[in-house]
């Protein structure tokens, strides 16, 4: 069964709070399912007719009753307190960049500097290139409503939520495809908010990198006039955001020499 | 019949409550049964997406609103006056408001599905904006929020009426530290309504009025907050898993003590981690959202856990009580240890779910589908069965067959943990809750498949406790009244002050009480003063 099968240097560290926490369960369910198991054929009734003792507690058993669990969960807190703060930390200096923004009901994954953006459809679920052994930043939007980006593999996802981006890093560190889903559920087509991240060495994700940018000297053409419609959307929202005060600013504004 | 559309009593309020909850079980039921059928197999096409994600949003909301909480709320009316020697609740006339008002906020919601656009398909967490008009474009999210709003005030009357009648009604000698501990916990699971119940009739105004009334609470576009949505909804859904949990507790307190031949172990330790549990609810609301990455998860992470500790206690007593009894396996404690065995694993699970790192995973996955219904189906709703069977006698002066019984309670723990088991290993594998349909990859298929044939058995469990019902029903209606077979306490070896009085008891319940010195008057009665 493959699970629990980490392809990313943080899913090897998340993989090992898994297994801690499976361990303690597993120990703390057999003793407690012994403890049911004991009484219930050691005392089951056979027709006896003595009266059971009837002692209503025992004071230093209840005591290690609150104490042990105690000590089990403080344990458990210590462990999931250093890996969740080593994992939610941000590496500066990430090799790649990634924008994952969600949107009812695929994705679109761009490469911010490379001109390169792929965006699905809930029939053709589109593809997130990642290079091998290499931190990537993933900086996650969402266009719309509440979604989740997962990816069993890497044993993580991140909501993406509209008003409030998410930014996480991600070190695959074996080469292969994985699923990956829309976790949030978001209506309709939520089911098929499916995407693959394929793991590719370094030279092939630059050279795919390369292939699917259009050429450098367009692509400064496309970002400047990018830039020009950016700066007129923004003067347009300005405007009307505040109707009644912005015209006249922006008037006066223009009309100083 | 009249009288029963006009009662104030609160053994036959308690008694509509539950059938009412009954009816609402079969019917969320059989929306988790077509459920299982489309997901037998991967890309199976016996309903559509949409109709798919009106199914589950409706079973979800009816198993934890229209049975699940307010099944505790029809024992509790029926048992906290006789449990603490009272003839009536405090508020009687009020309490009459709250199952009517109960019983139309469920009919309401499952009108939902004859509205035009069918009914609310947002989960029944709703999460703004998928709720909001421009989505939820249809009648039957607004018939969901108006139908809620009526549960919601009709859990607080509840409420009000337990704490009131339980501070206020006991008989002399019934001192606090003498109630029972079903009592007990269904004074913390009052409190804890009161404190939660008011955020969830907040956020489901505020979504009535961005829907209709022009307000932006949750649109991002107009300086709304989608987190605040979930802080909200949260803040009172994670006291309601509690309210969904404490009552059942007590019940478990109850049936154990009875039927292991002694008195509760650790009572006072019992009756403080209900409130400590009652407590600590107030402050893990956001172990629902440690994947947002905008709340302070080592906080919420470190008060969730801390949760195990009282609930730990409660095992502890429970096993403390049978050591050394002399246990009878009865139909009401097989339930009992059913609800142990099972409710351990969600127990379990929810610990481990309260580590954010393993959360990063199994959040939204079936993992978590695997973990509620283990709390929910395998603890509440064996406890529920348990009962059933208990009080039963109780309630209509017959037992429930013993055989049919047993048979109950076999298939339904075998289907039980056929269904929901596997569902930890497809979460692990990666497939997500709430999808009409998955890729035939890995063990997914037949993982889903042996789920779905756990589901098949489940519904023909529970197709023996209704036949069970109706035969004990149509021996009840021989027992001519006045003239009652059974015994007060038909069971043997009860505490509590229901088994001091007859099958059923008597309008005012009580025509004398007995000496009341101890936490269990009617052990008492039948053993030291006789």
């Amino acid at each position: 069964m493959p699970i629990l099968q980490p392809a990313s240097l943080q899913a090897e560290d998340l993989r090992g709070v898994w297994v801690i926490f499976l361990a303690t369960a597993l120990v703390v369910a057999a003793f407690v399912y012994a403890l049911i198991f004991y009484a219930l054929i050691r005392w089951r009734d056979r027709g006896q007719s003595k009266m059971p003792p009837q002692f209503k507690q025992n004071a230093p058993l209840e005591i290690i009753g609150v104490i042990v669990p105690l000590l089990i969960v403080i344990g458990l807190f210590y462990i999931t307190y250093v890996r969740e703060v080593a994992n939610d930390a941000l590496h500066a200096n990430p090799y790649a960049t990634v924008d994952v923004k969600a949107f009812r009901w695929s994705w679109t994954f761009s490469y911010p500097g490379h001109n390169v953006s792929i965006t699905g459809t809930p029939q053709a679920p589109p593809e997130l290139v990642l290079p091998v052994n290499k931190l990537t930043q993933v900086n996650l939007y969402s266009a719309d409503i509440d979604h989740s980006f997962w990816i069993p593999a890497f044993l993580f996802k991140r909501d993406a939520l509209p008003g409030f981006p998410n930014h996480f890093d991600l070190t695959p560190n074996k080469i292969g495809v994985y699923p990956g889903n829309c976790s949030e559920f978001c209506g309709l087509d939520h089911a098929l908010m499916t995407f693959t991240v394929r793991v590719v060495p370094v030279a092939d994700y630059e050279r795919w990198l390369s292939s699917r940018a259009t050429a450098p000297q367009n692509a400064t053409m496309a970002r400047r006039a990018n830039n020009v419609i950016v700066r007129l959307k923004r003067v347009i929202v300005s405007l009307s955001n505040d109707p009644e005060q912005r015209p006249k600013d922006a008037s006066r504004r223009a009309h100083r020499p | 019949m009249i009288t029963w559309l006009t009662t104030t009593n609160h053994k036959r309020i308690g008694i509509l409550y539950m059938a009412t909850t009954g009816v609402f079980f079969v019917i969320a039921g059989l929306l988790a049964l077509v459920i299982r059928l489309q997901l037998a197999q991967p890309n199976e096409t016996l309903v559509s997406a949409s109709a798919f994600n009106q199914l589950f949003t409706l079973h979800g909301t009816a198993m934890i609103f229209l049975v699940i909480a307010p099944f505790g709320f029809g024992l509790a009316n029926y048992l906290i006056p006789l449990q603490i020697g009272a003839p009536d609740m405090a508020f009687p006339r009020l309490n009459a408001l709250g199952v009517w008002l109960f019983i139309i906020s469920g009919l309401v919601v499952f009108s939902g599905a004859f509205a035009a656009g069918g009914a609310a398909f947002a989960g029944w967490t709703a999460f703004a904006p998928l709720s909001g008009i421009q989505i939820s474009t249809g009648a039957g999210e607004d018939l969901w929020i108006i139908g809620l709003l009526l549960n919601a005030i009709a859990t607080i009357i509840v409420a009000i009426n337990f704490i009131t009648t339980i501070l206020l009604y006991r008989a002399p000698g019934m001192t606090m530290w003498r109630m029972p501990v079903f009592t007990w916990e269904m004074l913390a699971t009052a409190l804890m309504i009161l404190m939660a119940f008011p955020a969830l009739a907040a956020v489901l105004f505020e979504l009535l009025i961005d829907r209709h009334y022009g307000g932006h609470f949750f649109d991002p576009a107009q300086g709304g907050n989608v987190v605040l949505y979930q802080h909200l909804f949260w803040f009172f859904g994670h006291p309601e898993v509690y309210v969904m949990i404490l009552p059942y507790f007590g019940v478990v307190s109850e049936i154990i003590a009875v039927f292991s031949g002694k008195p509760i172990f650790g009572y006072v330790g019992l009756v403080l981690s209900a409130f400590a549990i009652a407590g600590l609810s107030m402050s893990v609301w956001a172990h629902h959202m440690f994947t947002t990455g905008v709340v302070a998860n080592a906080f919420f992470s470190a008060m969730s856990f801390l949760i195990a500790v009282p609930t730990g206690v409660k095992f502890w007593n429970w096993i403390g009580t049978m050591w050394g009894g002399r246990i009878r396996l009865e139909t009401p404690m097989l339930f009992i240890i059913g609800f142990l065995l099972n409710f351990l694993i969600g127990g379990i699970t929810g610990v481990m779910i309260a580590s954010p790192p393993i959360d990063y995973h199994a959040e939204d996955s079936y993992f978590i589908v695997a973990h509620m219904h283990y709390v929910l189906g395998g603890g509440s709703l064996f406890a529920v069965l348990g009962a059933v069977y208990f009080w039963w006698p109780k309630m209509f002066g017959v037992k429930l067959s013993e055989t049919l019984g047993k048979w109950n309670f076999w298939t339904m723990f075998v289907a039980f943990n056929v269904v929901f088991l596997p569902m930890h290993f497809m979460g692990l594998e990666g497939m997500p809750r709430r999808v009409y349909t998955y890729a035939a990859t890995g063990d997914l298929p037949w993982l889903n498949l042996v789920s779905t044939i756990g589901a098949l058995l489940m519904a023909l469990s529970v197709m023996l406790f209704i036949l069970n019902v109706i035969l004990s029903s149509a021996s009840s209606m021989r027992v001519v009244e006045g003239r009652h077979q059974l015994p007060d306490d038909p069971w043997g070896g009860a505490n509590s002050l229901e088994w001091a009085t007859s099958c059923p008891p008597p309008e005012f319940n009580f025509t004398a009480l007995p000496p009341i010195r101890s936490e269990r008057p009617t052990w008492d009665l039948n053993h030291v003063s006789r």
